[in-house]
């Protein structure tokens, strides 16, 4: 046993640390720690916590893993804290509409729990979908296909427990959506993957079941056309539980690029869902292709979340909604990075209400020269995004282009800011190390 | 009274601001004194009214280079003695920052000044079919600026979220003068939400100069009933059936019985029976199709609950008049008593009807009148207790009965304040709330934005150890 398993199996049980062998599949962007631990409650949290601060020990939390290879690379990781025993449902009041769990419940779980009460969590974050962590979907803090329609995790978080990088438990918010007693520290806590302490447990809210979940598909002839139907569609002044322009990619033949889908999400009760079905459709001036119900309305929506998987390359480039014309125009200089024989080739998933703009390339083009020219495109494509007020955030990728690149863009000078947040609440500055930028 | 500003000091803030927009008359600086909860008095040293963010900025340079705290203020309707300012401090006001910079009705944003007041923001996208979702009761009077720093909500609020999930991006001016951006839609940024623990920092943190919020369309239709029950916890029922089944309505609110009889007894009255025991006003909104069945679901619970009437609107009139008596209640009570304490617990929504009955027992032993109007769909409570000021024994009364309520909320698995910050008046009881350790990390994070501790100091947080009380 290595001294930092060592010391760790002295402080929790041997049962709870893993290293050697089993420490692989948990690799952070490449990166394998030197252990990995599984603590049962927050005492134990909290140990670890203060004894990495100690040692100047890198730790990393985490869930389940599922979007480990997300985000910057780490700077170093000794210690890989994964909140998976730590799953117990701790209540659920359907009538009080909110659900309060350990962080390590997976999504999938706390929807099925939800469904039997005719409740739902709406939310379908890109990357881990629903194999992932309540904690680690609020720590990654990603919204998904929904986020017009229900708000992002933060906006759904009601309340958490966060141990801090020194080992202080933080009892932040509460059970009540309305709530202005004090600061709300709570905001940082979504997206701050794990920069400022463990989250060991969350209350969110819940939602009913719409009675009418159906989605309607619409072909569109290329990716242009398929765009400036997206936008039509979203014009409409009814409220659309989500627009998504899909382009699902090759075959394994792959040309790459296949016919983009536009698909329309409506969630809503029986009377209305038909009336937004009948001025969506009018809208589009064209029959949906397909026309989905109920599971396999929702199937089609957790997907395009699922679309990321196996991906080795993530993009999220972002405008005004607006301008989604614009920057599906800004995809053809990518189409030389990839290759276009290695699985789908490349996807496409853009949100017409936030301008989001997902790119997904399934195996970088090893040819000659591809770094270079990859981080090149890369470079030039955030230059004129920012350029026209927009970002180009690479959420998951080698680590020799997200190292180079950097994941997110320019940070401005409110960095200033985030940087006092992190050491007030990490001060040994142990806690994911540069998987924000600094 | 406060210690007059130093002629030079006046001098260097007319400078930025021009004379007329730096006050320094103590007649006019009454108009200063309190906020919308009159138990509390206070005369700032002057006010400035700066035009843009410019001006703030140079203001908040000078006053910082002096030393001098800088309490922010919008229209000052809030209710917790927020905008506030002790003798030593200068109130930077936005009365004159209301104009709307861009407006993007394509992408639904509008970026507007902090001054502009709420409903005037949604007035000027009605033609766009467009509305700004947030509604305050006070809506008509308070500024976006205030809705910010309180993170305001609103009946509304209940289908549609806070104030937090509306606003995209806002210009900051912090206490030494520095402007930042903070969020911005159509970009993602890594690092933490910066923009979202500024919403609802209630002043303590800096001046939001520039606001920009997502709109939504205005819903096709809406459809709204009053129910009329003879007990309050009849009503209860009926709002946690209407929320079992599923329905999601825009507004769940419930006035009480003392609350109609004042509504009715003032000039705002709408004809609710005086010889109810609660009215519960629901509305739907949406798609103009799917209404009528929402609405004949939620008039049958109300019914199978007990409500021995249940009206509906037809036109746009009706529908105002079944209103009224929610949205004037403030207004009607503040006609039969001189001063009016508000609470604003928050409490799960199952506990509401048994925390009512706690806060009504907490009335009779304190004797005081306590008439409730509350969000029922999110459990936030607003008991008004009525007292006047000039009985000092009244509002010993007063003081003690709030924090037991608050006390009551808590107990129930809810907090404090729901809506309208803590500001001066609940900061003694955030430690019902929070223990040292949350506490220390709030003001751990006040101090990144504020290290000085001069953003509106003496709000939120509260002394240690605890000795504040009200009537000081």
């Amino acid at each position: 046993m290595n001294p930092l398993a060592g010391l760790l199996s002295e402080r929790l049980s041997k049962a709870q640390v893993v290293e050697g062998f089993g420490t692989e599949r948990w690799a952070v962007c490449g990166r394998v720690p030197q252990a990995v631990v599984f603590p049962e409650n927050e005492g134990q949290v909290a140990e670890v916590l203060t004894l990495s601060s100690e040692e100047g020990w890198h730790c990393m939390p985490a869930g389940r893993g599922s979007w480990l290879n997300g985000g910057q690379p780490p700077k170093g990781i000794d210690v890989l804290l994964s909140t998976d025993r730590m799953n117990e449902v701790s209540a659920y009041e359907p009538a009080d509409m909110y659900i309060e769990a350990q962080a390590g419940v997976g999504l999938d779980e706390l929807q099925r729990r939800a469904s039997e009460c005719k409740q739902w969590l709406p939310l379908d974050p890109p990357g881990g979908g629903g194999r992932g962590t309540l904690g680690a979907m609020l720590a990654v803090g990603t919204a998904g296909t929904l986020q017009t329609s229900f708000g992002s995790p933060r906006d759904l978080l009601l309340g958490a427990t966060l141990i801090t990088g020194d080992g202080r438990r933080l009892c932040l918010g509460g059970r009540v959506v309305k709530n202005v007693a004090g600061f709300d520290l709570l905001k940082l806590v979504a997206g701050s993957w794990g920069t400022l302490g463990v989250i060991t447990s969350a209350t969110m809210r819940m939602f009913p079941i719409p009675a009418v979940d159906r989605s309607l598909l619409f072909r569109g002839a290329d990716v242009a056309a398929g765009a400036a139907l997206t936008s039509r569609i979203a014009q409409t002044p009814l409220s659309l539980a989500a627009v998504e322009l899909l382009v699902p990619g090759g075959g394994e033949s792959g040309a790459g690029i296949s016919s983009p889908l536009v698909a329309v999400r409506i969630l809503e009760s029986a009377d209305a869902a038909a009336e937004a079905e009948r001025v969506v459709v009018e809208r589009a001036g064209i029959a949906p292709v397909e026309r989905l119900e109920g599971e396999k309305s929702r199937a089609i929506f957790d997907n395009v979340g699922a679309m990321e998987g196996g991906a080795e390359l993530v993009l999220r480039m972002s405008l005004l909604p607006t301008r989604l014309p614009e920057l599906v125009e800004m995809i053809p200089p990518l189409e030389g990075l990839y290759d276009p024989r290695a699985g789908w080739g490349m996807r496409l998933a853009a949100h017409a209400y936030t301008g989001v703009l997902r790119v997904m390339i399934a195996k970088l083009s090893r040819a000659e020269g591809w770094l270079e020219r990859s981080n090149a495109v890369l470079g030039e494509l955030r230059r004129s995004l920012e350029e026209k007020g927009g970002s180009l955030v690479v959420s998951q990728g080698p680590p020799e282009i997200v190292g180079a690149l950097g994941a997110w863009g320019e940070t401005g000078p409110a960095a200033v800011f985030a940087e006092r947040i992190r050491v007030a609440f990490d001060p040994a500055s142990i806690l994911a190390q540069g998987r924000l930028p600094q | 009274m406060p210690e007059p500003l130093t002629r030079e000091l006046r001098d260097r803030l007319r400078g930025v601001v021009g004379d007329r927009w730096v006050i320094v008359d103590a007649d006019r600086l009454l108009a200063y004194e309190s906020d919308g909860l009159t138990a509390y008095r206070k005369t700032p040293r002057a006010v400035v009214l700066p035009k843009n963010t410019k001006e703030v900025s140079r203001l908040l340079g000078i006053l910082s280079q002096e030393g001098v705290p800088v309490v922010p203020r919008g229209a000052g309707t809030g209710l917790s003695g927020g905008a506030l300012a002790d003798g030593d401090a200068v109130v930077v006001g936005t009365a004159r920052m209301t104009e709307i910079i861009e407006f993007d009705p394509a992408n639904r944003l509008a970026r507007v000044q902090p001054g502009m007041i709420n409903a005037n923001l949604t007035k000027a996208a009605e033609p766009f079919g467009l509305y700004y979702a947030p509604d305050p009761s006070s809506q008509s009077a308070c500024t976006l600026g205030g809705n910010v720093a309180e993170n305001s909500g609103g009946p509304h609020c209940l289908k549609y979220g806070v104030t937090s999930r509306y606003v995209t991006a806002l210009t900051v001016v912090t206490y030494d003068g520095n402007i930042v951006e903070l969020g911005g839609f159509g970009r993602e940024s890594g690092g933490y939400d910066l923009l979202g623990v500024f919403i609802g920092s209630e002043g303590c943190f800096g001046i939001a100069t520039e606001i920009e919020v997502q709109l939504l369309p205005r819903p096709e239709g809406v459809q709204t009933l009053l129910a009329i029950f003879d007990r309050l916890g009849d009503a209860g029922t009926a709002v946690t059936e209407i929320m079992a089944e599923g329905l999601l309505p825009a507004a769940l609110e419930i006035i009480d019985g003392p609350t109609i009889r004042a509504v009715e007894a003032s000039v705002f009255a709408a004809g609710y029976p005086t010889d109810a025991e609660a009215a519960l006003v629901i509305e739907f909104d949406g798609i103009e199709a799917g209404l009528a069945r929402d609405v004949a679901r939620a008039a049958e619970h109300c019914r199978v609950a007990g409500a021995r009437e249940v009206r509906t609107a037809d036109s746009a009139e009706e529908r105002l008049a079944l209103w009224r008596g929610r949205k004037k209640a403030f207004g009607a009570m503040g006609q039969i008593s001189n001063d009016l304490m508000v609470q604003d617990g928050t409490v799960p929504r199952s506990k509401l009807t048994e925390v009512l009955e706690l806060i009504t027992e907490i009335g009779v032993r304190y004797d005081l009148t306590i008439a409730n109007v509350f969000h029922a769909g999110d459990g936030n409570l607003h008991p008004n207790l009525l007292f006047d000021r000039s009985n000092a024994e009244e509002l010993g009364r007063v003081d003690r009965a709030s924090k037991e309520i608050m006390a009551v909320c808590v107990d129930a698995g809810g907090t404090i304040t729901g809506e309208h910050g803590v500001g001066l008046d609940k900061r003694k009881y955030m430690t019902l709330v929070h223990g040292p350790e949350e506490l220390d990390a709030m003001q751990a994070v006040k101090s990144v934005f504020d290290p000085l501790g001069r953003m509106n100091p003496g709000k939120v947080l509260p002394d240690r150890p605890d000795s504040a009380s009200m009537t000081t």
